[in-house]
């Protein structure tokens, strides 16, 4: 078992890592892995209710979000500089995620055993 | 001696993380080190397309990558779900998807994504391009 982190720092739709990036975080867990997904950076508007993918001709990969308790997946953390910086508050979040600063990001980096970025 | 799984998500020409995963193997096997696997992921399955044609005077990086897997007996794996997307196909996907052609070079695997986990597991360091 390998304590493996996930950061997401692309916005929704734009491009495909966000999805391929959830596919093998799922895929880890469901692995048995111990995995954290952090998203920084544009790719905190993911988080937002009412995604509707299929508008953009992507497949709707942010519903499943709601199910990352299933997978085990219990440290999700959101940088709280991105969230101000796109002006988006804690309570308009679509799943519970912990709001964290910089130096936390960095905390859970350094603890991780592997970081892949998408 | 420590071993090592690289992961590679840029194509073959257009972004330059393929050949500097390429070169990280080659360092890392010349230095005495194990590369267990490379698992191309994302955009990274175009680098298993043969179709490739660089003018002569340019590098090809599929051909490189199928001789670095040749002389140093390193398994290339591609993300299958994500080679299906890309119209990046194995013989067998061609059949089974009722396509006329494929592209995949043979010697890179078609393989899932826990064959990364799993990789990761086994290996000391997970590098990425």
């Amino acid at each position: 078992m390998k304590k493996i982190s996930i950061v997401f720092r692309h916005s929704p739709y734009g491009t495909t890592k966000t999805r391929e990036g959830i596919d093998f975080a799922l895929l880890s867990a469901s692995f048995e892995q111990q995995v954290s997904l952090i998203f920084c950076d544009e790719a905190v508007l993911h988080l937002l209710p009412n995604q509707q993918a299929e508008l953009a001709g992507s497949k709707d990969y942010v519903s499943v979000f709601k199910a990352f308790e299933l997978y085990e997946i219990e440290t999700i953390l959101a940088c709280k500089q991105s969230l101000v910086a796109l002006g988006i508050k804690q309570q308009e979040l679509a799943i519970d995620v912990q709001v964290a600063e910089a130096d936390a990001i960095s905390k859970a980096l350094v603890h991780a055993d592997e970081v892949l970025v998408f | 001696m420590n071993k090592f799984i690289v992961q590679v998500n840029g194509p073959a020409y257009g972004s330059t993380a393929s050949f500097r995963a390429l070169k990280f193997c080659q360092a890392a096997t010349s230095a005495g080190h194990q590369v267990i696997k490379v698992f191309f992921y994302q955009d990274g399955v175009q680098n298993s397309n043969s179709l490739h044609c660089p003018a002569s005077d340019e590098i090809n990086l599929q051909q490189l990558w199928v001789d670095f897997s040749h002389s140093q007996h390193v398994p290339l794996i591609n993300c299958v779900s994500a080679a299906l997307r890309r119209g990046v196909l194995s013989e067998p996907d061609a059949v089974e998807n009722n396509k006329p052609q494929w592209n995949s070079d043979s010697t890179f695997i078609m393989g899932g994504l826990g064959e990364l986990v799993s990789g990761i597991e086994h290996a000391d360091r997970l590098v990425c391009f």
